[in-house]
């Protein structure tokens, strides 16, 4: 008995030392998990302290609200985590060095190995609205299609130049990419996905309107709900458009720099 | 190229193949600096992995390199043909439509050498092409390596391996590194000639150097 706890504490041991070796992902798990308690605590006030009216903006209904936001914020989660999950997976596969000696580039390879996962995603998106709409009689009757469609693509485009900081991020850290926690696991909490953020502390307001995914979930709902135009939404659109602007080249250029690095200490395989 | 374990051997081929970048040098690969026309570099060289995880285990074979001939950038309609012309010489096209999770070693070995050859390379590199394979399955690839690539096609092999039969079949030359060091690099006939065996050839070398 005595050898089978000695067994089981040296196994947590060992991969109590191995995460922690991952020092970034060691610590964004712990402030994840702080991250949840903090979400109940927002959703507790909204529902109980007479937080509704801050829905009005939006039509005042909470489920309409919550439907578009947890779709979107998921498919927006998955595009951020693609491009660093597919490179993994090559390097758990051992695909990735075969892929790397073919004459395509890198970041065309990482690029193109994401699409995929971003197409069944959308599908996935369109299913939830559609039930939302089917089974949760979610109104989108008022719904501007174009104005939808543009602040989607606009959003997505963004995300995909974080994904891309992503990516770099896993090439260099290995384990533990802060720019997931802060836009996927934070960016959920922050960008109100489940709440509006006019319930957060005004600091954290001020946090929320740095993240994308805040014009983005704000201009969905108006359009997909309200029925706002492209000339109503042309601010967060505007926004979003100049985040892509600035941070894709930002972010690609980063990348590249991660594959050379890699290719010259000899350290893109390794996970 | 022979060499202890961690020599530097695959670091030395990865370098030539251009999945690794030199910190310092030049590396010119048939006629092509590997720095500066790199595309040109890449496209003289074929990579033999001897990871056989280095596929997509659920497609089959003939799927595989059709996949790794478009990220060669082979057109459209010579995707499938020099797909298949492949896994013809290889001696897979029984199996070309089974996934490679139900391939052996040797079919996953052979699979690597047809990938290996999909833009039609100058220089094909094996890295330890037989590591994984038993004895039948070693001289069979050995053949197909003498019979098809190197009397057919002409092609310049460069191979990693601690197998000294191997050098003795297919080499003409053999280069021995150490600790990141070329430690000799000579004509495989001048030994004979000599009377060296390559077995003393390599022992000298690598002793010689605190191994």
């Amino acid at each position: 008995m005595i050898l089978l706890l000695r067994k089981a504490a040296a196994f947590i041991r060992r991969d109590f030392q191995v995460e922690s070796g991952y020092k970034a992902n060691f610590l964004i798990g712990i402030l994840n998990s702080m991250v949840i308690l903090v979400f109940f605590y927002f959703l507790n006030k909204l529902l109980s302290e007479g937080g509704a009216p801050d829905l009005g903006r939006y039509g005042g209904n909470y489920l309409s609200f919550v439907v578009i936001g947890l779709s979107f914020a998921r498919y927006f989660q998955l595009t951020l985590t693609m491009f660093s999950d597919s490179i993994r997976q090559a390097q758990q596969t051992g695909c990735l060095e075969a892929m790397m000696s073919s004459q395509t580039d890198s970041l065309t390879i990482v690029l193109m190995s994401s699409l995929y996962g971003l197409i069944s995603g959308a599908v996935q998106l369109l299913l939830i609205l559609i039930a939302g709409a089917v089974i949760m009689k979610v109104n989108f009757s008022h719904m501007d299609v174009v104005a939808t469609l543009l602040v989607f693509g606009f959003s997505t485009l963004s995300f995909v130049a974080f994904g891309v900081l992503s990516a770099a991020a896993i090439l260099w850290l290995k384990r533990g990419d802060p720019f997931t926690w802060i836009l996927g696991g934070m960016g959920t909490m922050l960008g109100g996905a489940y709440f509006p953020i006019q319930v957060l502390p005004n600091w954290l307001q001020k946090v929320s309107f740095l993240i994308p995914i805040t014009y983005s979930l704000d201009a969905l709902r108006l359009t997909m709900l309200k029925g706002y135009s492209v000339q109503m939404v042309a601010r967060p659109l505007l926004t979003l458009g100049l985040m892509t602007a600035v941070l894709l080249p930002i972010s690609l250029a980063i990348f590249a720099a991660m594959v050379r690095k890699g290719r010259k200490e000899g350290t893109l395989m390794q996970y | 190229m022979l060499g202890p374990n961690g020599a530097g051997k695959t670091t030395l081929l990865k370098l030539i193949g251009g999945l690794l970048l030199p910190t310092g040098g030049e590396i010119v690969v048939n006629g092509y600096d590997t720095l500066r026309h790199n595309n040109a570099a890449r496209k003289s060289v074929g990579f033999v992995m001897n990871e056989e995880r280095s596929f997509f285990w659920r497609l089959s074979g003939l799927q595989n390199l059709e996949f790794f001939a478009v990220l060669d950038n082979l057109s459209a309609a010579d995707v499938r043909r020099r797909s298949e012309e492949l896994i013809r010489l290889v001696g897979l096209e029984e199996h070309a439509d089974m996934p490679v999770s139900t391939y052996s070693s040797g079919m996953k070995q052979r699979l690597a050498l047809a990938r290996g050859l999909i833009s039609e390379p100058e220089v094909l590199i094996l890295d330890e092409p037989t590591r994984t394979l038993d004895p039948v399955a070693c001289e069979d690839l050995i053949n197909l390596i003498i019979e098809r690539l190197h009397k057919d096609s002409h092609k310049s092999l460069l191979i990693a391996t601690h197998r000294l039969e191997e050098v003795t079949k297919l080499c003409d030359k053999v280069l021995v590194i150490n600790n990141g060091h070329v430690q000799a690099f000579d004509r495989i006939s001048d030994l004979l000639r000599q009377g060296v065996t390559l077995s003393d050839y390599y022992r000298r070398n690598v002793t010689a150097n605190g191994e």
